[in-house]
């Protein structure tokens, strides 16, 4: 005899599993960090949003390449969740093509027909462009100058970090907004970053399509592995140097994809939490006065030798 | 005169079919969860539930009350062993908390394959990952099983039940304690 009930069972958490996976398939990516971000209404309001929210500027992620039998040259811009790209052969047929970017696929379109599908693979995006002039071919682009801000947090939210990069230099900062933090410095090569900075810190990370994922370490002995993702402003590294009672004093800031901010002023020996950036014009407020603090970039020096 | 025994035996050694088959079919569920989880690119983002912290801390919850009702279902499944004592009831419960349970634990299972992926990066996370596999191809086995309960051996039941209790256990300890004890057990 075959019981019905157990099936119906395992039938019930087939079909709420579904929907709980159709369900995150409408959730619009753009928005910030999974674990320890706090989002008491984004359940109701992403289940209600189909599209990918619009975010306001520019990480700036450039990559520039030819079709695999030099048909065209093609040069894709992304920036946070929409993407752009050119295709050009023989100076005189230009497509201009707009899409999106999902985890690491690459999908945009031409009012022509024209399509463009890839993949971000660290520095180089690899894919398929169909309906140019009639031919569809493979192509690979490789990053140009990429100036990006990458954001996270440590994945037990211990702390958290920003990493600058331009090129092939990069800065980050990393701190938990009350006395530990960090400033590292070093280089980006191929899709392997690694900084240093005082104290045994140290960041080694390895860019995977838009998200790079590591181990930081704040000082000597204290080590949590990250992810962070390639984030448009606001999010990145802010930086203030004044004097406070006569002490020097050097604050840092971590701002995230989804505007929350993690700072800790230092001033002479002691460490505390940061004041509160303002991140319309970047000002913030000391002792009754108002000063102005500087977004950092991978080209910065902040680790003085 | 019939041989009451005679009757009975037969239907027993016909178990070895089902059997099998339902603990194939847990295994290929745990494996295929384990790929899609590890193939999957992991969005760091995914649907949560409000009224909590954080996402982390709705799993959390969600996974502890799941495990509360687990220990309901193992209690009671002792008593059902002992099929003579158990009261009609008790198979109720048994089979409700066991629902309950698993329900409350597919919005966490989702968010973290969905979210997170099959992580390698620490012992209590690469445990986790495996864990998860084991939980679900255990509970897929259990429900195939139970469908022929009728003519499974005695032992059938209190194993996959017991793989199925200490990997939920063991899921819990890695995720929701570690949780509770590394921030704090608040909502």
């Amino acid at each position: 005899m075959i019981r019905r009930g157990p099936l119906i069972t395992l039938a019930a958490v087939v079909v709420l599993a579904g929907i709980f996976l159709w369900a995150n398939t409408l959730v619009p990516k753009s928005e910030g960090s999974a674990e320890g971000t706090p989002s008491p209404s984004a359940a109701a309001s992403a289940a209600a949003a189909a599209s990918p929210a619009a975010t306001t500027t520019v990480a700036h992620a450039l990559f520039a390449g030819r079709g695999s039998g030099d048909q065209a040259v093609v040069v894709i811009e992304i920036n946070g969740p929409k993407a752009a790209a050119e295709v050009t052969a023989d100076r005189h047929l230009r497509v201009d093509l707009q899409g999106s970017v999902h985890g690491s696929q690459l999908t945009l379109t031409a009012p022509n027909g024209t399509g463009l599908t890839g993949t971000v693979s660290g520095p180089d995006v690899f894919g398929t462009i169909t309906g140019f002039r009639g031919q569809s071919f493979p192509f690979s682009a490789e990053t140009e100058a990429v100036r990006a801000v990458y954001a996270g947090r440590s994945s037990g939210n211990e702390v958290a970090l920003a990493v600058n990069t331009d090129g092939g230099k990069a800065t980050a900062y990393v701190c938990n907004g009350k006395t530990l933090e960090a400033w590292l410095q070093g280089s980006v090569r191929d899709n392997q970053v690694t900084l240093a900075g005082r104290n045994g810190a140290s960041l080694t990370g390895t860019l995977s399509g838009l998200a790079m994922f590591g181990t930081v370490t704040p000082k000597a002995g204290v080590s949590f592995p990250f992810s962070a993702e390639l984030a448009p402003r606001p999010a990145g590294v802010f930086q203030a140097r004044l004097a406070v009672n006569r002490l020097a004093t050097r604050i840092g800031w971590v701002v995230l994809p989804d505007g929350t901010q993690l700072g800790v002023a230092a001033s002479g020996t002691t460490s505390g939490p940061a004041p509160a950036l303002d991140l319309g014009d970047d000002s913030f407020a000391l002792n009754g006065a108002s000063f102005t603090a500087a977004p950092v970039d991978g080209n910065d020096t902040v680790v003085s030798p | 005169m019939t041989n009451p025994q005679a009757v009975t035996q037969p239907a027993r050694d016909q178990y070895a079919r089902p059997l099998i088959t339902a603990l194939l079919g847990g295994c290929a569920v745990a494996l295929l969860l384990g790929l899609y989880a590890k193939l999957h690119h992991p969005t760091r983002y995914a649907l949560d539930i409000g009224g909590f912290s954080s996402p982390l801390y709705a799993k959390a919850w969600l996974t502890t009350i799941a495990a509360g009702f687990a220990v309901i279902q193992l209690g009671t499944g002792y008593r059902l062993t002992r099929r003579s004592a158990a009261p009609a009831w008790m198979a109720t419960l048994h089979r409700w908390s066991g629902r309950i349970a698993v329900l409350l634990t597919v919005p966490v299972v989702i968010h973290c394959v969905y979210a997170l992926g099959f992580g390698t990066y620490s012992v209590r996370v690469l445990a986790h990952s495996v864990l998860g596999c084991v939980f679900y191809g255990a509970f897929v086995a259990k429900m195939l099983s139970l469908m022929r309960r009728d003519t499974m051996p005695q032992w059938v039941m209190p194993v996959l039940g017991g793989v199925v209790f200490v990997s939920l256990i063991a899921l819990w300890a890695t995720s929701s304690l570690w949780l509770f004890a590394t921030h704090g057990a608040h909502s």
